[in-house]
């Protein structure tokens, strides 16, 4: 990038105008003065003087604590960032206070990563200083950061996530409550570097993983556990019969005519043996629902990972099927996640990702360690199960095998 | 098959299937097997276009879209009426 | 301004203690502020939802704004009597500035605009990427886009059967690794493809992510359909002097990424030369000199993760293109599969361009409805889907290992003499 520095569109000095949409967008002509197709604002303009000047100029990065880090450039330039946790469900005061940070220290420049959490730049020692001194005092009125810092090297970053009750219509469990005291618990482990490898959590709310939760080092991830309820009489008032029908992955749904209260009403009706709790026929149809208090839940899968380093990109493997939903603090969610945490963090070794300590000490061995009792729930039946049996004679003899 | 002629027949399609099969809202996918021999690229712009005329309307409740006549079937709002009583 | 009506949450509030940021405060303190009944409903809804363990959440049919199928997601309580505010509480998607780098001139801008035809609440980021809006009501959803195109110069995102909103690592912007220009190929794609991101056009959704390295910070190999991975053909580049230094402890290693524990002194022997996966390092003890055999490198980073200030990829640079990946719905989770092991990425980009239209086209031609790219590449083949949709030629790269069945799909005129044969002559062979 040339040495002119980019500067952000003027526009976004102007003040909003909350009267404009209404003098702009006429209902009865809605193609006039529409603007169409223009994308997002082209991202030279947002990036801060000295990362325009050093664009594909950076040569080194150093840790100074967890959280803080300094960026060296080939030109000599230095850039400091301090990384902090935020909760992604937020209001905009609290992305108001962000900019008042990053107008204060950072002129006013801002980024966030994929994981959710906020970083400011500072090209002083001393500015650093007292940023990180106000983001220490930042909490709110029962007493949380509002700027936890961390989430870098090796130790927990903010955990990837969805909507859950607080805007989904098929979730089994909420998002940003469980996230919340999963984090509350595990807090010392986003504001230190003393696991042995970077460990990624994430969380999604329902199998449609809007996280992308199956390449997690723990994932959470909320599942259904009863079929779909069948409103025969306000299906067909509700639902158009052909789209419930196609939206089944397996084919489970088929039409059916019953009759109600003496009436003939068309419905469907679910080959339940068939049905894997997708909650995809719910999506179509509002006379179908899945959720269910006492059905719904957890289930945690670990060892996935998605960077090259060392080991190829893998799944995360379901290691416990179900844990009921405890709101508001889900305790046995939260037990579990840091039981496979600390069993990790003591057994493996230095750079060794959760995934390949567990293949290399064996998944047996992985069970018998974080005493995660094993059902054949772990056992693969849907396709391609195969792949995960085991036909070798390589294993190990731990407590699962009665020795007699 | 000229622009003006492939957005009548897509039209068509759906008018026929509302009729026919009580379905009031088709996938892209489901013009495509009634339209034979058209690009499938041709196909999403001529729908597309006709939703900028008004004459279609999209439709969705999750990760898919689908393309609908206004007015016909499920609504906008389906589901979030109550539900008619008898 | 009418009667505001709070509810008690005493299960929610519990979820304001707790180091970790409590989105319950800082709602609560935003919605008595600005006195919003929408933030107090929310509230109480989800109070409810920790109650009886069950969302409260219908959906509609809204996509989007005119002439939109994708960019809003439509969202109805079921609790209209108690939560009226929530009854409509529809999304905005907000197709976020490459690497998420913002100035708060633009962020404050948007908060006002929410603020004022919102809820006020907000996700950074959605996991696609998008900033997300959450919460307004049908009638605000023309005047937000109105606002946000005339005021902001900035679009919606992509959601429903639609190209997704596109993302990228923060790349040159920041990091050493980047072997690609990620926010700029980004950027060129979103534009190149806004007709795909706003107007369904596919069976399915599709993604598309930007990473500048093998480390894959947007997990492109796990979440896009289309991959695209920074890499390079040339050598890793060494400074021999900082090595030397990281071995004689001066530098810490991992740029001091294991602060808080004490892992002993730094062993190059153990914690880099036997970790590379592909055995192709030798330090010499009596040089003190640090050899690589590029050629059986496999870019897997660890060895410049380790030693940033001594080690970083060649300068002949590109990507790799893979295609595929998705979460588990429908047919099971899958990872991105390599297509092109190597591609230069050089503006405009034409290559790549070409090659995605050619997937697209393959994939709305015989894709079936709700068919992701990845479950369609199964279904054909990934031999058939290189070698005649894209095609490219088939190299040992596309593969982990080769097949353990021999059920190939011979075609006839591989073979000498075609299929059709002559059962006579066959017989005088060998008489029956
Ligand atoms: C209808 C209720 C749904 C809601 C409220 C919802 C919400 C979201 C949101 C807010 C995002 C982030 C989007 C962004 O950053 O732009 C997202 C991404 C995603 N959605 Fe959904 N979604 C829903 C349905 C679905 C369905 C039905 C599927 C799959 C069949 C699905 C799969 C995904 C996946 C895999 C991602 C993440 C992509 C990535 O990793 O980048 N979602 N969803
Ligand atoms: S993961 Fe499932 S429940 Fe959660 S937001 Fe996505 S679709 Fe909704
Ligand atoms: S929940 Fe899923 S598998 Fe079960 S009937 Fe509905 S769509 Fe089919
Ligand atoms: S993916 Fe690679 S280039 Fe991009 S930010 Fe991560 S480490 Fe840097
Ligand atoms: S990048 Fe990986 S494979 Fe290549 S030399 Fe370094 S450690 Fe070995």
């Amino acid at each position: 990038m040339e040495e002119k520095v980019v500067m952000p569109d003027p526009i976004y000095s102007e003040p909003y105008d909350p009267t404009l949409a209404e003098k702009l967008y006429n209902p009865a002509k809605p193609m006039e003065n529409r603007i169409t197709d223009i994308g997002p604002p082209h991202y030279s303009q947002f990036l801060p003087p000295i990362i325009q000047k050093n664009y594909g100029k950076w040569k080194s990065h150093l840790i100074l604590q967890a959280g803080v880090m300094k960026y060296t450039s080939e030109t000599g330039d230095v850039v400091y960032v301090v990384r902090c946790g935020t909760p992604r469900l937020e209001t905009t005061d609290y992305i108001r206070e962000i900019c008042e940070i990053a107008d204060k220290y950072c002129d006013g420049y801002v980024r966030w990563t994929t994981r959710n959490n906020v970083e400011f730049h500072v090209t002083s020692e001393e500015k650093l200083k007292a940023l990180m001194e106000d983001l220490k005092n930042r909490k709110h009125p029962n007493g949380s950061y509002k700027f936890p810092i961390g989430g870098t090297g090796a130790g927990v970053s903010n955990i990837v996530h969805t909507q859950g009750w607080i805007h989904c219509h098929t979730p089994a469990t909420d998002a940003s409550g469980v996230v919340k005291a999963v984090l509350d618990e595990l807090f010392e482990y986003f504001g230190s570097q003393k696991l042995p490898a970077k460990t990624r959590l994430a969380l999604a709310c329902c199998l449609n993983m809007c996280g992308a939760v199956h390449c997690s080092d723990i994932a959470i991830l909320g599942i259904h556990r009863k079929p779909p309820l069948i409103e025969d009489d306000r299906l067909e008032y509700v639902c158009e019969i052909p789209l419930v029908i196609a939206s089944c992955p397996l084919g489970a749904i088929r039409p059916a005519t019953v009759e109600v209260g003496g009436q003939k009403r068309k419905t469907v009706r679910i080959n339940l043996e068939r049905c894997m709790f997708c909650g995809n026929c719910y999506t179509m149809c509002p006379a179908l629902p899945l959720s269910d208090g006492e059905g719904d839940g957890i289930a945690i899968l670990v060892g996935g990972k998605i960077s090259n380093r060392i080991s190829p990109p893998k799944f995360s493997k379901l290691v416990i099927p179900y844990i009921p939903n405890e709101p508001p603090r889900w305790p046995t969610t939260v037990q579990w996640v840091k039981k496979i945490l600390e069993t990790y963090a003591k057994y493996a070794k230095k750079y060794e990702r959760l995934g390949d300590w567990a293949e290399r000490i064996g998944w047996e061995r992985f069970f018998e360690l974080c005493e995660i009792p094993f059902t054949d729930k772990c056992i693969d039946d849907y396709r391609l199960a195969y792949d995960t049996y085991r036909t070798s004679m390589h294993f190990k003899f731990t407590s699962h095998i009665e020795i007699k | 098959m000229e622009k003006e002629e492939l957005k009548q027949k897509i039209i068509e399609v759906i008018e026929k299937k509302i009729k026919i099969a009580g379905k009031s809202k088709v996938y892209l996918k489901d013009l495509q097997k009634d339209i034979p021999g058209v690009s499938p690229r041709d196909i999403k712009n001529a729908a597309n276009e006709l939703v900028r005329e008004g004459k279609l309307e999209y439709f969705s409740t999750g990760s898919t879209v689908m393309f609908g006549i206004p007015g016909v079937g499920m609504g906008l709002e389906a589901g979030t009426e109550k539900p008619k009583e008898e | 301004m009418s009667e505001i009506k709070k509810h008690d949450t005493p299960l929610v509030d519990q979820l304001k203690t707790g180091p970790w940021p409590s989105f319950v405060d800082d709602i609560y303190i935003y919605a008595e502020k600005y006195k919003k009944q929408t933030c107090f409903d929310i509230m109480g809804q989800l109070e409810l939802s920790y109650k009886n363990k069950e969302t409260h959440w219908k959906h509609g049919g809204i996509v989007g704004v005119f002439g939109y199928g994708g960019g809003v997601i439509g969202r109805y309580s079921d609790q209209q009597e108690q939560f009226p505010a929530v009854w409509a509480f529809h999304t905005v998607r907000v197709h976020q500035p490459g690497g998420k780098w913002y100035h708060t001139s633009y962020l404050k801008k948007l908060c006002d605009l929410w603020d004022h035809r919102g809820s006020g609440i907000v996700n950074f980021h959605g996991s696609t990427g998008d900033i997300i809006l959450l919460g307004t009501v049908t009638e605000q959803l023309e005047y937000i886009f109105f606002d946000l195109t005339h005021q902001l110069k900035q679009d919606l995102g992509g959601s429903g059967s639609n190209l997704r909103t596109p993302s990228s690592c923060m790349g040159k912007s920041r990091c050493q690794w980047s072997c690609i220009d990620t926010m700029a190929i980004e950027y060129e794609l979103s534009m190149e493809f806004q007709d795909e991101i706003h107007r369904p056009s596919f069976p399915y959704k599709f993604k598309i992510k930007v990473s500048g390295c093998p480390i894959d910070c947007v997990a492109a190999i796990a979440r896009a359909d289309l991959s695209i991975i920074g890499t390079w053909v040339d050598d890793i580049r060494i400074d021999q002097e900082a090595v030397r230094a990281y071995v004689g402890g001066e530098l810490k290693p991992g740029g001091n990424s294991h602060s808080d524990r004490d892992w002993g002194p730094f062993d190059i022997k153990k914690e880099v030369i036997e970790l590379c996966p592909t055995q192709c390092m030798y330090w010499d003890e009596n040089e003190k000199k640090l050899y690589i055999n590029n050629k059986e490198c496999n870019r897997c980073m660890h060895c410049m993760a380790v030693m940033p200030e001594a080690l970083w990829p060649g300068t002949d640079t590109g990507a790799t293109i893979l295609m595929g990946s998705k979460a588990p719905i429908l047919e099971g989770a899958q990872l991105s599969s390599v297509i092109v092991p190597f591609m230069r990425m050089e503006p405009p980009y034409d290559e790549l361009k070409e090659v995605t239209r050619k997937a697209w086209d393959f994939w709305m031609e015989v894709g079936k409805n709700r068919e992701r790219l990845g479950e369609l590449i199964q279904r054909i083949g990934l031999n058939r889907f290189i070698t005649e949709v894209l095609g490219l030629p088939a190299v040992p790269q596309h593969i982990r290992e080769p097949r353990s069945n021999p059920y190939v799909f011979w075609k006839e005129e591989e073979v000498p003499g075609g299929w059709t044969r002559d059962a006579a002559e066959f017989r005088k062979r060998h008489p029956a």
